[in-house]
């Protein structure tokens, strides 16, 4: 009877079962849970995977993120299973690329890299990879294979910000703690979309108990700028007269604290003296921010006990970012807020390994902060690692964008890419269609073998990603968090390491790395560069500790940098920078009468989508394709209707969008998402002229309604 | 211990507080625990249920709700049972836009419930939490339909669908459900609500704006804010238009059914035999078509459950009773059973008809399903006993009328796409002079072809166009319905 009645009234049964099985919380085996931090972004959330179950929980008890993770890190083991992975090494022949063998692989790199001069070698890396594995590289292609000039896709987000920071504190030093979020009394947000970009952070501000003043600076109304307790929004790329008028105001008010200023910066007078022709009114003029919203701001900066300044993209990417991130030091600098809990002038990176490449990638600066100008440097380099001084280039080679320049012009035949992806990312791309053409040798080194620029590829290496090797990243708040294996990588992929580690050998350059064996022997090595450096971290025991940590056992507090008001300057003291604010490279004109401003669109994306397009849940999280975003009265001045196809025109190209209508966007200002390949056919190609990072964030475009045929 | 070196005890001393990491864990073991907050601790009394509470200013649109859902209760890659929209408005100087995430809603008038014909949704009497009988389901997917908010996922894998049940068993556990837990804002909680105050909440239209009427199902999600919402505010989809599933064996199963009821009702009017015969045969192919439907075909018996409140339940019972009626009265023809069959066959299209009608879809409103299904009915019995010989001249001229007002009354639903507002009548309509203008030029231009051939004295080619018309209306029926739906993302 009851089987009977179970035929027409099934209360449970192996779906429901199915169901409470992937409830129950328990582990499949004690001790089977892999420890790791979150490959995306630079907050460096703690995962906990369990590689049986293939699912990833936050941790609960790590520093950053107490438990919590946006969808990317829920998501991170979704890429690894993806139908594209790239599983064995691929060469071009005779126009396609054709699977091989590692040894054909390796075999071919070396005769076609050695077939071009050691000065037309180049590599352009990442902050993706592990701090061990870029270390690696560096010394590899630069002591090694004797190449000059090697730049990270860190050009792209955080230049600006290392530029800033050297010249004003001395060494590339994020000076804060996530705590600080915390503790402020005032927190301002310059051009950071933290709810999108960082959401974990902006979790860490939901946790502050002082009921702070949140203010944010970005042209669009942002998910950040609706949560804000006060948002400005200036016309974009004025943030440097905005900056300038705040610290005019402060200083005629007397807002400033001019004991710290005495004791412990340089260059106050003649900062001041170059914000002078910076009045309220002149910058409401030039930012379109009322001069009622601007004292407001200064107030609010001036009443503050505990006021921090983050920055983002906002700043770093703008054709005068670095003089932008040197106003913001110097608001927290001329105020006194800094190196106290809640305070800072503070850059919150982008990759989870940006951290990690500024410091040991040995492109830009020599290992640990290093200058390869500097003999001294180049000497401790030679000691420490066992290389010939004569084998360490005088100086750091050619950026990101002058590599490219290099292309053009011939100077540069062969190009190694290691884990990022320029055919999608790179400003003005259709500039960059001629590069591929030109070169003789193009390298992928990836875990796909279908992004744009494997695509384009002579040669794919394939590689292991985050989940399938162990190394160290570290995150925005300078903590060195452990990612661990939890799975194999598919077919013949190896880790980044093994592959430069093969390379090396083939090279004739073994013997020189042969104490780089393992990501803990190379741990070693870095602990042992930074021995005596700011970010001495040679002290380090176990995971999830901030640099400095100069001895073990790690000093238990949290490690904000500058408490005793001494900062890495040649005399201890910070800088004060200023300049005359210079005009905007591509102004709109008639024909091109609107601001195209780029950035993140959702949570669910990271970048260019070579990672988060694998996983359904972020695919359905996300919109499917590019859209722009424009003010309902342009769309209604222009006809356009809601969802409608568009076309954006710009002076290097057309591209078709949805015209998503909305508020968010100021008139006359657009928004397109950057994880679209087609965002950077807009772009022009303007940098800023010290840190040669691109200001992708404002390009002259008009936008036009399709006509019948198009559309 | 004392053998050991001064340094060494030194280190151990400092180490007894184990690393950075696990003091850190010790100071926030208050942090860890604060969801207990998000969860009530007291149990509903009677007249109270569970209920989301969606605290709309702490929600920035992070998603992770959706995420930490799919990887705690095991969800397929491609299956969310949270979504997370945005609302949108104001102007260039107060811009506004608001994310808005939303699961089920744990109805206090589940639809979901109601219209399932194999009682596989129950409202657990204490918590009120709406769930869903996995292993009880037959993957009718009825409730995708009824459920205004899109709230049961189809899972083709098992053939069934499934949905939140607000993680009934970690509440039960004293956990929070996994969307409360992993919201790093603290913007989901679970609340106790009481049902008089939820309806009368719903009476004075505060669910959500630009939602689904609510007073269809009394949905118990909580959305506050203490902001004002914009008088403009809109879903950022708003101007999407959604095609809908196909549904194909449906439309098979509900033409043919029409076409056997009709044929098999007028043959006697037409004195007609054979009629009775062929209306026999297509209402089992009709049957059979409906069971291509089910996700679990062999279970479908189940459905006789929900005689008593599903009108799927008693359109299956009704097309059976047709079935084994007029099989009987096509072997022995006998007055009575001929009127009860064709009885049951008429209860059979009325019930089709409330089907869709209960949804309470705008443009499945009764009378213009009863329309279009009846329409069906007389056009395609006509068409077939003309067809296969019926003694009537009437017939070719009944059929040229019967099919003219169905199609001019289809057509003029069509005229909606010049409707301001931008209403499920105009979106239906967009879609079919839209994206399924290919399908609307066929479904008029065989019908039009049916009433010529009809007309000429070619019944054959006149009952084909006409069946093929009748697919293609049915087939549009569903993809250009326009189901209401809580407010989406930019897609």
């Amino acid at each position: 009877m009851s089987r009977l009645s179970r035929i027409f009234r099934a209360r449970t049964g192996p779906y429901t079962e199915e169901l409470e099985r992937a409830r129950a919380r328990a582990p499949a085996a004690p001790g089977s849970i892999v420890k790791s931090v979150c490959g995306f972004c630079s907050t460096g959330c703690g995962l906990e995977i369990d590689p049986h179950r293939k699912t990833i929980a936050p941790a609960r008890d790590y520093p950053v993120n107490l438990g919590m993770a946006c969808p990317k890190g829920w998501e991170a083991l979704a890429p690894l299973g993806a139908r594209d992975r790239a599983t064995r090494p691929l060469l071009r022949k005779r126009g396609s690329l054709v699977p091989v063998s590692w040894d054909e692989a390796i075999e071919t790199f070396v005769n076609r890299m050695r077939a071009v001069p050691a000065e037309a070698r180049a590599f352009l890396s990442t902050g993706q990879i592990t701090t061990e594995e870029m270390a690696y590289l560096g010394a590899l292609a630069k002591f090694g294979m004797g190449m000059l000039h090697g730049d990270g896709n860190t050009r792209q987000c955080m230049a600006t910000a290392v530029t800033a920071y050297k010249e004003c504190f001395g060494f590339d030093a994020p000076p804060y703690t996530y705590a600080d979020l915390e503790q402020s009394d005032v927190i301002v947000l310059w051009g950071s979309n933290l709810c999108v970009a960082h959401p974990i952070l902006w979790q860490r501000i939901c946790r502050n108990p002082h009921r702070p003043a949140i203010v944010v600076v970005d042209p669009r109304a942002t998910e950040t700028a609706m949560a804000a307790t006060r948002h400005l929004a200036p016309k974009p790329k004025t943030d440097l007269v905005l900056a300038y008028a705040i610290a005019r105001e402060l200083i005629a008010r007397g807002g400033i604290d001019r004991a710290y200023v005495d004791a412990h910066t340089s260059g106050f007078e003649t900062f001041a003296k170059g914000v002078e022709p910076w009045t309220l009114a002149r910058a409401a003029t030039v930012t379109g921010v009322s001069e009622d919203d601007l004292r407001a701001l200064v107030t609010l900066i001036a009443a503050g006990r505990r006021v921090s300044f983050w920055w983002t993209m906002g700043v770093n990417q703008s054709h005068e970012g670095v003089r932008t991130a040197q106003a913001l030091i110097a608001l927290a600098l001329m105020t006194g807020n800094l190196g106290r809990p809640g305070t800072g002038a503070n850059s919150i990176t982008g990759q989870c390994n940006a951290m990690g490449s500024r410091l040991f990638s040995n492109t830009s600066s020599l290992y640990g902060g290093r200058d390869f100008a500097n003999a001294a440097h180049r000497d401790e380099v030679a000691q420490i690692l066992g290389v010939d001084p004569a084998r360490i280039p005088t100086h750091a080679g050619r950026s990101y964008d002058r590599i490219l320049d290099g292309v053009l012009t011939g100077d540069v035949r062969a190009l190694w890419v290691i884990g990022t992806n320029p055919a999608h990312s790179w400003i003005n791309q259709r500039a960059l269609d001629d590069v591929y053409q030109r070169l003789d040798f193009l390298v992928v080194q990836d875990m796909y073998a279908s992004t744009e620029t494997a695509r384009k590829a002579d040669l794919v290496l394939p590689a292991a990603g985050w989940g399938e090797k162990d190394g160290t990243l570290i995150n925005s708040e300078r903590r060195i968090g452990r990612i661990r294996r939890a799975c194999a990588p598919p077919g013949e992929a190896r880790t980044d390491l093994a592959i430069f580690q093969a390379i090396a050998e083939a090279w004739g350059a073994g013997p020189m790395l042969r104490r780089w064996r393992t990501p803990d022997d190379v741990f070693a090595i870095l602990k042992r560069l930074s021995k005596g450096r700011p970010c001495d971290f040679s002290g380090v025991e176990g995971d999830g500790v901030q640099w400095p940590c100069p001895t073990a056992p790690p000093i238990d507090r949290e490690r904000r940098l500058f408490e005793d008001g001494v900062f890495f300057t040649p005399d201890g003291r910070a800088r004060f920078v200023v300049d005359a604010p210079s005009p905007h490279p591509e102004p709109p004109t008639s024909r091109y009468p609107f601001v195209l401003n780029s950035g993140r669109g959702g949570v669910a994306q990271w970048h260019t989508q070579t990672r988060t397009s694998k996983s359904h849940v972020l695919r359905s999280l996300s919109p499917r394709a590019i859209y722009v975003e424009l003010n309902p009265l342009d769309a209604r001045r222009l006809q356009i209707a809601p969802g409608e196809r568009v076309k954006i025109a710009s002076r290097r190209g057309d591209v078709i969008a949805r015209a998503f209508v909305t508020t968010r966007v100021q008139p006359g200002h657009l928004f397109v998402p950057m994880h679209f390949a087609d965002a950077n056919v807009l772009t022009v190609a303007a940098f800023d002229p010290h840190s040669r990072q691109p200001a992708y964030k404002a390009s002259a475009v008009n936008l036009v309604r399709l006509d019948k045929f198009e559309r | 211990m004392t053998d050991l070196a001064p340094d060494v005890l030194g280190w151990l001393v400092a180490h007894r507080e184990g690393t950075a990491v696990e003091r850190f864990a010790r100071a926030h073991a208050r942090g860890v625990a604060r969801y207990r907050e998000l969860v009530p601790l007291e149990r509903p009394a009677p007249g109270e249920q569970y209920a989301f509470d969606v605290d709309m200013d702490a929600c920035t649109g992070c998603k992770s709700c959706v995420t930490a859902c799919h990887t705690e209760n095991g969800l397929d890659a491609d299956e969310t049972w949270r979504k997370v929209g945005l609302l949108h408005g104001g102007d260039a100087r107060a811009p506004w836009q608001q994310p808005v995430t939303g699961s089920c809603h744990h109805c206090v008038d589940p639809a979901c419930l109601a219209g399932c014909p194999v009682l596989a949704y129950e409202k657990d009497p204490d918590t009120g939490i709406v769930f869903h009988l996995d292993d009880q389901c037959i993957g009718c997917r009825y409730c995708t339909l009824t459920c205004p908010y899109d709230v049961p996922q189809w899972s083709p894998k098992r053939g069934i669908v499934r949905k939140c049940d607000m993680c009934r068993s970690r509440l039960a556990g004293g956990d929070a459900p996994a969307c409360v837990a992993a919201c790093p804002n603290e913007a989901i909680r679970i609340r106790v609500v009481a049902h008089d105050a939820v309806i009368a909440d719903n009476e004075a239209g505060q669910f959500l704006p630009a939602a689904p009427d609510p007073s269809i199902t009394q949905p118990t999600t909580a959305y506050t804010t203490a902001r004002a919402i914009p008088r403009n505010a809109l879903p950022a989809d708003y101007y999407d238009v959604h095609a809908e599933a196909a549904h194909a064996p449906l439309v098979v199963m509900l033409v043919l059914t029409q076409l056997a009821v009709g044929t098999f009702a007028l043959a006697p009017f037409a004195a007609s035999g054979a009629g009775a015969m062929v209306a026999v045969a297509l209402g089992f192919v009709a049957l059979g078509a409906s069971l291509f439907h089910l996700g679990r075909p062999h279970l479908a018996f189940r459905a006789v459950l929900g005689l008593r409140r599903s009108w799927l339940s008693r359109e299956i019972v009704a097309f059976g009773g047709f079935a084994a009626l007029a099989s009987l009265a096509a072997l022995a023809p006998d007055r009575a059973l001929v009127a009860a069959a064709s009885a049951a066959g008429a209860l059979g299209v009325v019930a089709s008809t409330m089907v869709y009608a209960a949804t309470r879809r705008a443009t499945w409103r009764a009378d213009v399903v009863g329309l279009k299904f009846l329409g069906t009915t007389i056009v395609l019995g006509l068409a077939t006993l003309d067809a296969i010989g019926a003694h009537a001249s009437w017939l070719p001229r009944a059929l040229a009328i019967a099919l003219g007002v169905k199609l001019a009354f289809e057509a003029s639903l069509l005229a909606h796409a010049r409707d301001r507002h931008h209403g499920p009548w105009k979106r239906s309509a967009q879609l079919q002079l839209g994206r399924l203008r290919a399908l609307t030029c066929a479904r008029f231009a065989t019908g039009a072809g049916a009433i010529a051939f009809a007309l000429c004295g070619v019944p054959e080619a006149a009952v084909a166009l006409a069946l093929a018309g009748e697919l293609c209306e049915r087939a549009l029926f569903f993809v250009a319905a326009c189901a209401p739906r809580m407010p989406g993302a930019l897609a």
